[in-house]
């Protein structure tokens, strides 16, 4: 791609009236998906029924068939193929002016809801819908903890109840999956590697658009019985479920594995091959190294998930019996597949968090990495170490006894790597210069509450306390303490550092206050009461809290007003941002990351000339120059630094 | 760590500078101290109440882990109150911080120490989990197999011809080893009696069986089935009494079963 024809590309595109706005857009998509959802669930519904001896259609089938159906004709009205027909047909290379308008030049907000490969507009697309999914997400944490505030059914029967817990987690378990390998690692990686683009910028717009294409499936599940399961989706009680809401839970898993696994492939070549010049392994920001290191071990995670799932919906289908004893079939198949991915993929979460602390942390003390090196090798061994550590979901399966032992060598082995990032993060504030902006409040705050998250989490790895806490509250308490505590806390840290980057505009740092002050107290509050409550035995998933854990879970209620009282703060802050909200200008903290060094709004194809990148970006304090340099003559003198210029010890 | 690390930038530090290091370990400790204290005073009104040797063990290696893990999170949390209160500046920082980076020995020292801690908690998790899988059945030692199903429990007592069909609370006697035989007739679920420290899935054409346990104490307790198993999984818990011998045999009686 060039930027040379511009001028000429503008000239030469029409005005577009209604008609070409349309097509191909999101709205096409729906239209022709829905459309071709329903022929296919008619076409199906009769030949199920035709083939059957009993004369009834097969729901599960026709579940099936309408969502396949869906996604594909989805993706024909929103034009994903038309570049196929343009080009691969007529073997020809798509022309620069080509580019560019499928990157979404010259189209204003309507890039926005088109098959657009910028890296930007997939970025904005991600945060958004992270947006609304986090949105859904707590809703639905808030329904269970206003159910969960008395003993007996208040406002929910137990099937409603149960779908309620089974969408709060998949949709929590997704959105914090994408949350920062989305928005940040679409919209910030690129530009910090000093890339115009992703590798495969189509594969880009295809793995957003998956993932939209996912949510429909995912609502329909309300409208079709809704899922008992919870977010694990058990399979004998997966298989037994008559209703086709458990369909639409495995089908969902599908189209966001897909999604999941197009985005990884395409960061992974996006870093391998597009960094640029000087931009060494030991001079990646850190955001880099978690995400990469984040979608790596995704890649090795979820081909179990798409493969469990699919295993499921044949038990449906097809009467087959992966996981029906009766029939031969064994329950541990479906544990082992779901956690070889359901553990790395804690990591996956847990790693990009991780780093956008450390990215953070660097930026607001004016000081280099307090082990650069030492942090990237910590993240390396979590994302090692944990594609084998699932086996501790099993310790109370029944399992042979001798299969404890390694499981719980390598998930305590975990706590060494985790507490190198420790090390790393409170040296990084020792003696720096604290900015204590609202990233920064949300960095103490991760590290607070992942302390927590990870010292709960060797009562677990631990056989003899597992023991009594294993299936119960402290469990759940656990997890979220990383998922939400660590996770979604790196995350926010992530948003308010970067919003003004991609967004163009400052987020109110008083309302940012107070949204994590209100998200800290009422998190901290809600779950340490729930550590209580599972301490004293109640079991997870229970639509009907037992009279001993009434007060605990009381308590945790009440916190949990205040969480809520944040989510709408920041929902306030956002769209006042939005509305009112002051300019950013181009370098908002001071950093030196490469991202920073542009203007705002970042032009299309990010840098006029590729910086030359010739030392770490976190030199603070040192009397090296700044990380880039972007020169004229890329061929000219490009300044000679050691890979390493910190000064060791 | 990072005093003598920095005496190369002497010139910049003030000389009136307190010896932040010293200080921060000295309130750690201190803090610790407290914490350990604090935590050994309350553990017996939060832990759960143990009705068997196996959950008093079980309940031990909580107290020990928690004594462990008070100085590894305030090791965090006060280095970083600390500096959040001394190092903070107000508005844009002008001037870069010291750019310190750890030494060798630091960072040796600091796997290290995580590693022998992680060590321990490995090893002490696996002797006390051979020991108590390792205790052989006694010739006393009652069986109970237990049939879990959507959505309740069915306790049958072979030795005895009884079963807890139509009962609502199951009677076991105190201080005579039982062993429980878990299996499921549909899904998935989890047998757990935490008082007992028992706790094991019951799976669907799999028999498992717990540790060998004696309860130690008379009362009532819950069973509780902690795997979701559909609709009404909150409602599939019982009670169990640990009742004397004499108590359980009129009640085996009373069950159908005889002596």
């Amino acid at each position: 791609m060039s930027s040379t024809t511009d001028t000429t590309t503008v000239a030469a595109v029409k005005r577009p009236n209604l008609i070409n706005s349309l097509f191909p857009s999101v709205v096409s998509g729906i239209v022709l998906g829905v459309v071709g959802a329903a022929v296919a669930g008619v076409l199906v519904n009769r030949m199920t029924t035709a083939f059957s001896p009993k004369g009834v259609p097969n729901d599960d089938a026709v579940a099936a068939a309408v969502y396949t159906a869906w996604v594909l004709f989805f993706f024909i009205g929103i034009g994903a193929f038309n570049g196929i027909f343009k080009w691969a047909f007529s073997r020809r290379e798509p022309t620069p002016a080509e580019e560019l308008q499928v990157a979404g030049k010259g189209q204003g907000l309507w890039r926005y809801f088109r098959f657009t490969t910028d890296h930007k507009v997939v970025g904005m697309q991600y945060l958004a819908t992270v947006f609304v999914l986090f949105f859904f997400g707590s809703m639905g944490a808030f329904m269970i903890r206003l159910e969960q505030s008395r003993p007996g059914a208040i406002f929910f029967n137990p099937q409603t109840y149960n779908t309620i817990v089974g969408m709060h987690g998949i949709i929590m378990i997704a959105t914090t999956i994408i949350m920062i390998s989305g928005p940040f690692g679409n919209f910030i990686l690129p530009i910090m590697i000093g890339a115009r683009d992703m590798a495969f910028p189509r594969l880009n717009a295809l793995s957003y658009w998956l993932l939209f294409a996912a949510i429909p499936v995912f609502l329909s599940t309300l409208a079709l019985g809704g899922f008992p399961t919870g977010w694990t989706g058990y399979a004998p009680l997966a298989v037994q479920e008559l209703t086709p809401g458990m369909d639409a839970y495995c089908f969902l898993i599908l189209i966001f594995a897909v999604s999941t696994t197009i985005a990884a492939v395409n960061i992974v070549t996006t870093v391998m091959v597009l960094r640029t010049r000087g931009m060494t392994w030991g001079r990646l920001p850190i955001l880099v190294w978690g995400v990469l290191l984040s979608v790596i071990l995704s890649l090795t995670a979820f081909p179990s998930f798409i493969v469990s799932q699919i295993m499921v919906m044949m038990d449906r289908i097809f009467n087959t019996s992966f996981f029906l004893a009766a029939s031969g079939g064994s329950n541990w198949l479906y544990e082992h597949l779901f956690w070889f991915m359901g553990h790395p993929e804690v990591y996956v979460i847990a790693l990009p968090a991780m780093a956008v602390a450390a990215e953070v942390a660097a930026v607001f003390t004016r000081k280099s990495l307090f082990g650069y090196r030492l942090l990237v090798g910590g993240l390396v061994g979590i994302s090692v170490l944990s594609v084998v550590v699932w086996g501790h979901h099993l310790y109370t399966s029944g399992s042979e006894n001798a299969l404890v032992a390694p499981y719980m060598l390598d998930t305590e082995l975990i706590s060494i790597p985790t507490g190198v990032f420790f090390l790393v993060l409170v040296g990084t504030l020792w003696r720096g210069r604290i900015w204590l902006t609202v990233p920064m409040l949300f960095v103490c705050g991760l590290l607070v509450n992942f302390v927590i998250g990870g010292i709960t989490g060797v009562y677990l790895a631990d056989l003899p306390t597992d023991e009594i806490l294993h299936g119960g509250m402290f469990v759940t308490a656990h997890f979220h303490f990383t998922l939400v505590g660590a996770g979604v806390f790196g995350f926010f840290a992530g948003l308010y550092y970067w919003f003004p980057k991609m967004v163009g505009k400052r987020l109110d740092p008083l309302l940012g206050q107070i949204h994590f002050w209100l998200f800290e107290i009422g998190f901290l509050g809600t779950f340490i009461s729930l550590f209580q409550a599972g301490l004293q035995g109640e079991p997870r998933w229970a639509a009907d809290i037992a009279p001993p854990f009434a007060t605990a879970n009381l308590i945790a209620s009440l916190f949990a007003i205040l969480i809520a009282a944040s989510v709408f703060t920041f929902i306030y802050n956002v769209i006042y941002t939005l509305v009112r909200g002051e300019r950013a200008v181009a370098d908002e903290w001071g950093a030196k990351t490469l991202e920073w060094t542009l203007p705002t709004p970042v032009p299309l194809e990010n840098f006029e000339e590729l910086p030359v990148v010739t030392s770490l970006p976190y030199d603070y304090g040192s009397p090296l120059p700044g990380p880039a340099t972007p020169v004229a003559d890329i061929t000219g003198a490009i300044t000679q630094a050691p890979i390493q210029p910190q000064v060791e010890d | 760590m990072s005093e003598a690390n920095i005496g190369g930038n002497a010139g910049s530090a003030s000389p009136a500078e307190p010896r932040h290091l010293r200080r921060v370990l000295i309130i750690w400790a201190v803090l610790s101290v407290i914490g350990i204290a604090i935590w050994l005073a309350v553990a017996q009104f939060i832990l759960p109440q143990a009705a068997s040797s196996l959950d008093s063990a079980d309940n031990f290696t909580f107290l020990v882990l928690t004594v462990l893990s008070i100085p590894v999170g305030l090791f965090v949390w006060v280095f970083l109150g600390y500096s959040l209160i001394v190092f903070r500046v107000r508005g844009r920082p002008t001037e870069d911080g010291v750019p310190l980076q750890p030494r060798p020995s630091l960072q040796i020292g600091w796997l290290g120490i995580t590693g022998v801690l992680c060590l321990f908690l490995v090893i002490w998790g696996l002797f006390a989990f051979y020991q108590e899988t390792s205790a052989a059945s006694a010739s006393n030692t009652l069986t109970v197999q237990v049939t879990a199903q959507q959505w309740q429990w069915t306790f049958n007592y072979p030795q005895y011809g009884a079963s807890s069909a139509g009962a609502q609370v199951i009677e076991v006697p105190v201080n005579r080893p039982v062993e429980f035989y878990v299996t499921s007739k549909d899904v998935l679920h989890g047998f757990s009696i935490l008082a007992f420290g028992v706790r094991v899935d019951a799976n669907p054409g799999e028999v498992t069986t717990t540790a060998v346990i004696t309860p130690t104490q008379i009362g009532s307790y819950a069973v509780r089935c902690v795997e979701l198993c559909g609709l009404f999984h909150s409602d599939m818990w019982e009670a169990v009494n640990v009742v004397s011998a004499d108590a359980f045999n009129s009640w085996i009686i009373s069950q159908g079963g005889h002596v």
